[in-house]
């Protein structure tokens, strides 16, 4: 870039004096603290994970018991006390804390998002787009405690069977809470469709509806895609609201069952603090199981989050 | 195309039903959460304020003095000037939420920071701030490097002393004290309030002097910090007539009545002249206090709050009628200074490095795409990494001050960046140019140009990722933070507690019927109560920026 070019010039000549070259650092350090943590949490991750499984504990120098790590990506059963790592039973708990969220959060994050883009007049924006974010600002606390103490005993006045802890009520808190999330990305979205395609639409003879289903979502659907993947990630890693309302008994259930889901379960984040919350001794095989819970997660929400803005970049519509 | 035909059969028949139901049923869609929050809202704040249990002849005096005076000055005040009625708004807006904050000061004034130290390190870092400063203004022969190093040597002496901590691992005694243990070792010292007095009237007084200097001049800045200094003490001696005593009453000034009289100075009396706001701040702030001395004149009973001044400021008890918050809410205090003295200077200087100085090359590149992965990271893997790093590794002690701060400033790292990118980027390149072009270098344009035109953007940002750290609770349990605390913290490396963290543990481990219905709510609306004062700060201030920008 030419302004670039000419800031280069503009300062070559003082740009080895002492002062600069020490604020140059500075900033410089502040910006590597970024890779610094990620590559923290990736080793970290590893090595502590390393030392659960039978396969690689000895490598580390771990001795003691182990789990094996097919056990641990295959088994159904996750208890603690028996020595029972099978991570297979708090990942499908996440993926119906996924797919409960989603069925809420989707729908209602794409209407809203269509709505503020295409038919909500500023002033009607200035006032719904704040108030969206409030959702997203509410600590993820104060949702748990809604979902076990309102919304669980309000679901069991239509539905008697439900338990006190219930990936029901999980679900509903943890799709409001990322509402915001998919509205305001597929919003920015919708609104970098250029308005010629829209004044194009209408010339056709189309109406409102037409333009904004035909051509608009046709249009920013790499970007609405991106912002369904990026809210599920989010909501995989949500923890304190499922910890509280989702209760603390780990069993496997068949996510696409809707009974399953008046059931409680523990889902991947849920465990990571019922370990923390019990009795745990620094390098012990369940402390080490909290490492390896971790990396899973850890893979999964980078994945889906290099994948969203793949979408975002590969996909989108060039104007 | 295939359908042709029936288009055209269809051609000029335009139906509106199918059109307007889409059109609504996405109004509901757009609703539904904000409705469903807001009913969540009512209940848990029924639950913890009892309305019900009010007297209704409280509630009609406070009709009387209060809800029907603010309707009536507010509609005659904003037919005459909206603009008169916003500053009004805001005015009262301040004075609650300053309030909030002259409690949160007030806590670490009486509880945390015992005055004298408080006192003797403001001293400390005082004197060879004024140093450096005069250093900078009045000698400009002296080179950079040495007045940087006069200036390092100046701090560390007044704040550690010869040799201080580089001496004493190689077992070198101490020769000089530093000028803070110095102070504290003075035989005579002054009375509590006179110390937190100084302290915060000279920090309300410079900042109250340096705005009223940017609004007129220097003269009458000096004057009006001057003043400011002087009513802080003051009040402290005022303070005991009123039934307050002189620490409380100083903080009170310094954090509550400095600023709010500043604003309605600057708001009624410079050349924006709206004293028709004041009118109505003045009513509503009277009206309060009106219905407050009439209802206990008159022996009306207000309702049966469960967030009420016990639960502020006691501990966590077995039963949930005196349980209270306040080690957590001093924890959380402490946690946000922390977090804030750690995030607020690294994020800035990693976004300026991006915007301002990064080569468009790979390893740039590269540092962008893991910030935004990062701000995607669970927030219970940094608890991990707390955990793992912090605290096997470096052998910190768990649940601490500073474990739990350098986590949760790592979170929010990525979102502090990403914020101050954006209000660094939206910085006018011809201001960095002509800045160039006048001589300056790349430093020089950074701390002149580009840092105060994206202040405030930068501060809304920070602000916005201090209310999301605030209510994390997660990584503080990873961390291993405990989830009750009966005392405060009252050093860095003292065991924390936070108001999430106490609200989940009461909702968890002292899971009852009890404390469902009563410490539970009044912790969930503290904890509401204390983001919505923070992020209406950041709110107001991104509507000032986006005014001016």
């Amino acid at each position: 870039m030419s302004t670039d070019e000419l800031e280069a010039d503009l300062t070559r000549q003082t740009e080895n004096s002492p002062r600069e070259l020490l604020t140059r650092t500075f900033f410089f350090l502040c910006a590597g603290l970024s890779i610094v943590t990620t590559i923290s949490i990736v080793v970290l991750l590893v090595t502590e994970a390393a030392k659960f499984f039978t396969i690689t504990a000895p490598l580390m120098g771990v001795t003691g018991p182990t789990a094996s790590i097919v056990d641990f990506l295959t088994g159904t059963t996750w208890q603690i006390n028996s020595q029972e790592f099978g991570v297979l039973a708090l990942v499908t708990s996440t993926l119906m804390i996924t797919i409960g969220s989603a069925v809420i959060a989707i729908p209602l994050g794409v209407a809203t998002a269509i709505y503020l883009s295409e038919y909500a007049s500023t002033q009607a924006r200035s006032v719904l787009k704040p108030a969206l974010e409030i959702l997203a600002g509410v600590p993820t606390v104060v949702y748990g405690f809604f979902a076990l103490i309102y919304i669980t005993p309000a679901l069991g006045t239509v539905i008697p069977q439900i338990g006190t802890f219930n990936m029901l009520s999980a679900s509903i808190v943890v799709g409001i809470m990322i509402i915001p999330m998919v509205a305001s990305i597929s919003e920015d979205a919708m609104s970098a469709v250029p308005d010629e395609l829209r004044q194009a639409g209408y010339g056709m003879g189309a109406t409102k509806f037409d333009v904004a289903t035909g051509v608009v979502v046709p249009a920013s659907l790499s970007g609405i895609f991106s912002s369904f993947i990026l809210a599920l990630s989010r909501a995989i890693g949500e923890t304190m609201a499922v910890t509280i309302a989702a209760g603390s008994r780990a069993q496997f259930l068949n996510p696409l069952n809707p009974a399953s889901y008046l059931e409680g379960a523990l889902p991947m984040t849920a465990a990571m603090v019922q370990l923390l919350t019990g009795d745990i001794t620094g390098g012990g095989l369940a402390y080490r199981s909290l490492f390896a819970i971790g990396l899973v997660l850890f893979v999964i929400t980078l994945v889906m989050n290099i994948i969203s803005d793949f979408v975002a970049q590969r996909y989108r519509e060039e104007y | 195309m295939a359908t042709g035909s029936s288009q055209i059969e269809d051609f000029g028949q335009v139906s509106r039903t199918v059109g307007t139901i889409f059109r609504y049923l996405i109004l509901a869609a757009t609703l539904f959460g904000i409705v469903v929050l807001a009913a969540l809202l009512v209940y848990v704040a029924n639950d913890a304020l009892q309305p019900a249990t009010a007297d209704p002849g409280w509630y009609l005096t406070f009709f009387l003095t209060l809800v029907a005076p603010t309707a009536l000055v507010g509609w005659a005040v904003h037919r005459r000037g909206p603009a008169a009625f916003t500053f009004g708004s805001f005015l009262v807006g301040l004075l609650v939420v300053s309030l909030m904050f002259s409690g949160g000061v007030g806590l670490l004034v009486v509880d945390v920071v015992p005055p004298l130290v408080g006192f003797s390190f403001a001293i400390a870092i005082a004197v060879p701030t004024a140093i450096s400063v005069f250093l900078t203004r009045y000698s400009h022969r002296i080179g950079f490097t040495s007045r940087l190093s006069a200036t390092a040597f100046v701090f560390y002496l007044s704040l550690f002393g010869l040799p201080g901590p580089i001496g004493s691992p190689i077992g070198v005694p101490q020769v000089v004290p530093s000028l803070a243990r110095a102070i504290q070792s003075i035989p005579v010292i002054p009375v509590d309030w006179m110390m937190v007095g100084t302290v915060l009237g000279g920090i309300g007084g410079a900042v109250v002097g340096s705005y009223v200097a940017g609004v007129r001049d220097a003269r009458t800045g000096l004057v009006a910090g001057g003043l400011a200094f002087a009513a802080t003490l003051v009040s402290a001696v005022v303070g005991p007539f009123v039934g307050l005593n002189p620490v409380p009453s100083t903080v009170l000034t310094a954090v509550t009545v400095l600023p709010t009289a500043t604003y309605a100075w600057r708001g009624a009396f410079t050349e924006e002249r709206r004293p028709a706001g004041l009118g109505f701040a003045a009513v509503v702030v009277g009206g309060a206090l009106v219905g407050a001395a009439a209802t206990s004149t008159l022996g009306f009973a207000g309702p049966q709050s469960w967030v009420d001044w016990q639960f502020l400021t006691s501990a966590h008890s077995g039963s949930a009628e005196n349980a209270g918050l306040y080690p957590a809410i001093g924890g959380s205090i402490l946690l946000m200074a922390t977090v804030a003295a750690l995030s607020f200077p690294i994020g800035v200087g990693a976004a300026v490095y991006l915007e301002e100085y990064a080569p468009d090359n790979r390893l740039t590149r590269f540092v962008d795409v893991n910030i935004s992965n990062l701000a995607g990271v669970p927030s219970v893997v940094y608890g991990l990494l707390g955990l793992g790093v912090f605290v096997t590794y470096l052998g910190q002690a768990a649940g601490t001050v500073i474990v739990g701060g350098a986590t949760l400033a790592l979170l929010i790292l990525p979102i502090v960046i990403i914020s101050s990118r954006e209000a660094i980027r939206s910085v006018p390149s011809n201001m960095r140019q002509a800045s160039y072009g006048m001589g300056a270098t790349r430093w020089q344009t950074v701390k002149n140009v580009i840092l105060p035109e994206a202040f405030p953007g930068i501060l809304t940002g920070t602000i916005l990722a201090l209310g999301r750290a605030i209510g994390e609770t997660a990584p503080l349990i990873m961390i291993a933070a405990p989830n009750v605390v009966f005392s405060l913290p009252t050093a860095l490396e003292s065991k924390v507690s936070a108001m999430p963290l106490q609200v989940y543990a009461w909702s968890s481990l002292f899971a009852s019927e009890d404390f469902y219905t009563k410490a539970v709510p009044a912790g969930v609306v503290v904890l509401l109560a204390v983001l919505l004062a923070m992020n209406s700060i950041a709110i107001v201030l991104r509507n000032r920026f986006e005014r001016t920008g």
